[in-house]
């Protein structure tokens, strides 16, 4: 009988996980599962502003939590997608978006032929989709009727980590079920068929489990430490070792908060630009091989410089964080599971890490073993999941980078092929001749879809051989009704959507209702 | 356009107002807001549902009078409105309710009037002032009902916090199949939830009883029942017409 879970990290892993086992499991009730998290008093949560999925609203309304309760206490803002600037060549006006709403269906009209019936020189994403043009003009994506967590327009938040992990705490505990233990795990018991027996604690004695999650982050105190699982590295494609993290004010009170994370592009790497309610977290992405720390802050104050408000904040406030982008192949080892940073960490682009945790959780929750006998096919279909979504990650994020034409060092050692992954060699070259589709895909719960690589790839300035015999779905008449459609509907939810902060604004004072 | 002004004895001296009911009076209104304190006269009659106000989020009680937008089967070609019991913020019409300082810190509560309004006249109808100035019998009427209005408006923010607070409001749609088979459907409103208002706890049914909304809630539920009478109202039209 699998009864008492044991959870070892307190962090956005280890509530959201005890949240999702907790809520689906009713640890709340005797015949319920028991939850225990284990929390140590000495370790600071690392927290920058962050950037979720769409996938999390749904995950906080599994767990019972209010959205106005969240946007409240997170100082969450609302996101849409990402813009990337200069990516390309760096030049004035390069930028593309990758929103959250996907184009058209494939099947009625491709996006290509939908490309080329817009009006000449309309960037891919603002042609096939209307949510590039309310990220322009800051919009929120829903009224102040909409019921919590449902949309007008699809979106995810940005949010205050350390604040969404005490938001989560408090709700797990106080109504949930989960047994919070503040303390140090010291040693980790491994019994002699590889399963983790128990924890020994500085002043909680032993505390035994039938299945423990480790969420210690890049400690990875159980699956690493104890178990001596490995990291696969894939530093070789993506190098990027480094991140500096700040905090800007915003220069008034009523200055506009941003519909999406700002991904821009430097010498040797990319900035990030999250928008929170009172303060935008921001922060240097690079690689050591090609910057030193020094001129990586300089490089930032320059960035600060120019979006920031006069003298408040420079790179030499920055906070430096050390990172290796890596996963584990086998996440799940005999009764532990890896979720968050102890399972695998590449760098924030696309906001993976809040995403993979949910579905981690997730899965864990809806596959949990009932019994220790199935515990390793329950492993196996976990780790081969994981495995299959890490992949996909890589190859995604890599891609953000090869296409580009900046003439640095560090953008230039991303036109090395011998540093690109297989599969996205032989796409890439598949690309040429057909846009990605969903064959190209075909995970049912795929973290990022085929629209999600075609933003990347048109914004990008990939090109795609024009077909010459031509489909139903490359028809010109459908496809200039198609941009038809969504001009109007642009212009029917630039006027119907308030500004983003007005809409935050709303939920400071009033809420939403929850239907 | 409406055109609101303060109600004085000097530029309104000839004002006088139609009484009555009807289309060309102004009545034609699928709803009119409803407040909590009429709900037990309402329910006899009209459905009692809420809405969701477009610029606050907020929920309000509505009086259902038709199905669809304009139609008020309450209206005959007589000029009586067709139930015993009209509600408030029809029987205010066409007056409105100001706010001004009352010099102490304070606001106070003033007549307004809707110059525009149909049932607005210098010919017919229901004088406002006498003929030295001082108020008619009609307008001391109007002044007891719009002040009771405003008492009624005062509680609405209350009630419907607390009734989102207990998760006691629901959507709420209706498929209508007349008589001669045309069908239509009623969407966008919401209605009390019935399954949670039976399982309320005794903290929850405290709070509602102390805050004297048990007995509108109840009210409203059971006025669920009159959406018959207004299908059997429009199906009667049909047979008329």
């Amino acid at each position: 009988m699998i009864k008492d879970i044991v959870i070892v990290g307190g962090g956005t892993a280890g509530w959201l996980t005890a949240g999702i086992l907790a809520a689906d499991h009713r640890a709340a009730h005797d015949d319920g599962l028991r939850v225990t998290l284990v929390e140590s008093p000495n370790v600071p949560i690392l927290g920058v502003g962050e950037g979720t999925w769409p996938s999390l609203r749904d995950t906080l309304r599994r767990i019972g939590i209010s959205e106005t309760e969240f946007v409240r206490r997170c100082h969450a803002s609302f996101k849409q997608g990402s813009r990337f600037n200069g990516w390309r060549t760096g030049a004035p006006g390069d930028f593309y978006f990758h929103p959250f709403e996907a184009p058209p269906n494939p099947d009625h009209v491709d996006p290509l032929a939908l490309w080329r019936a817009a009006p000449d020189g309309t960037p891919f994403a603002e042609a096939v989709n209307f949510q590039a043009a309310l990220c322009l003009e800051a919009k929120a994506p829903k009224q102040v009727v909409t019921p919590e967590y449902a949309a007008v327009v699809n979106y995810a938040y940005h949010l205050d980590a350390p604040a969404f992990a005490a938001l989560l705490r408090e709700h797990c505990t106080a109504k949930l079920g989960v047994r919070l233990i503040t303390d140090d795990v010291i040693d980790v018991l491994v019994e002699d068929d590889g399963c983790v027996a128990g924890l020994e604690t500085s002043n909680n004695g032993r505390l035994a489990g039938d299945l423990f999650v480790d969420c210690t982050g890049g400690k990875a105190l159980l699956i690493g430490g104890a178990l001596g699982g490995a990291v696969r590295d894939v530093s070789h494609i993506l190098g990027n070792d480094r991140a500096l993290a700040v905090q800007a004010p915003y220069a008034t009170q009523n200055e506009v908060i941003a519909s999406q994370t700002t991904g821009t592009a430097l010498s040797a790497g990319w900035v990030w630009d999250i928008a929170l309610q009172a303060r935008r977290g921001i922060g240097y992405v690079y690689s050591s091989r090609f910057c030193d720390e020094d001129r990586a802050r300089e490089e930032l104050s320059e960035y600060l410089a120019r979006v920031a408000p006069a003298g408040a904040v420079a790179g030499g406030d920055a906070r430096l964080i050390k990172f290796q982008s890596g996963y584990r192949e086998a996440p799940w080892v005999g009764n532990v599971v890896a979720i968050g940073m102890s399972q695998g960490f590449v760098e924030p682009l696309e906001a993976s890490a809040i995403v993979m945790i949910e579905l981690s959780a997730i899965m864990l929750s809806d596959t949990l073993p009932a019994d220790r006998a199935v515990l390793d096919a329950a492993a196996r279909r976990f780790n081969k999941r994981a495995a299959y979504r890490w992949e996909r990650i890589v190859e995604f994020l890599k891609l953000h980078y090869v296409l580009s034409e900046r003439p640095e060092p560090f953008w230039q050692a991303h036109q090395d092929r011998n540093c690109w992954p297989e599969r996205l060699k032989e796409l890439l070259q598949q690309w040429r001749y057909e846009p990605p589709s969903r064959e190209d895909f075909t995970d049912a719960l795929e973290i990022f879809p085929a629209a999600s690589y075609a933003y990347v790839l048109y914004g990008m300035n990939f090109q795609t051989q024009r077909r010459s015999v031509l489909r139903r779905r490359d028809a010109a008449l459908a496809a200039r009704r198609h941009v038809d459609e969504i001009t109007a509907r642009k212009r029917k939810l630039i006027s119907g959507l308030s500004k983003n902060r007005e809409l935050i604004e709303h939920i400071m004072t009033r809420g939403l209702s929850r239907v | 356009m409406a055109k609101h002004a303060q109600l004085n004895n000097i530029d309104h001296a000839e004002l006088r107002v139609r009484t009555g009911y009807g289309a060309a009076l102004g009545d034609a209104a699928m709803w009119c807001p409803s407040f909590p304190h009429e709900f037990r006269n309402l329910q006899p009659y009209y459905p009692i549902v809420f809405s969701k106000d477009a610029a606050t989020g907020g929920f309000r009680p509505l009086a259902l009078f038709g199905l669809e937008d304009g139609e008020n089967l309450f209206l005959g070609p007589s000029s009586d409105w067709g139930a015993e019991y009209i509600p408030l913020a029809i029987r205010m019409r066409p007056f409105l309710i100001g706010r001004s300082d009352n010099g102490a810190g304070g606001r106070q509560m003033e007549v307004h009037i809707d110059l525009d309004h149909p049932r607005v006249s210098e010919t017919d109808g229901e004088a406002l002032f006498l003929e030295h100035g001082g108020h008619s019998p009609y307008l001391q009427e109007v002044s007891k009902l719009l002040a009771e209005v405003h008492d009624g408006e005062q509680g609405i923010g209350r009630f419907s916090a607390l009734l989102e607070e207990l998760d006691l409001i629901e959507p709420f749609t209706l498929d209508v199949t007349l008589n001669d088979g045309s069908q239509g459907r009623l969407a966008g409103y919401y209605v009390i939830a019935e399954e949670v208002l039976y399982n309320l706890d005794q903290q929850a049914l405290g709070r509602l009883q102390a805050a004297g909304y048990l007995q509108p809630v109840f009210m409203a539920v059971a006025s669920l029942s009159q959406f018959r009478g207004l299908i059997d109202r429009r199906n009667k039209r049909l047979e008329d017409r």
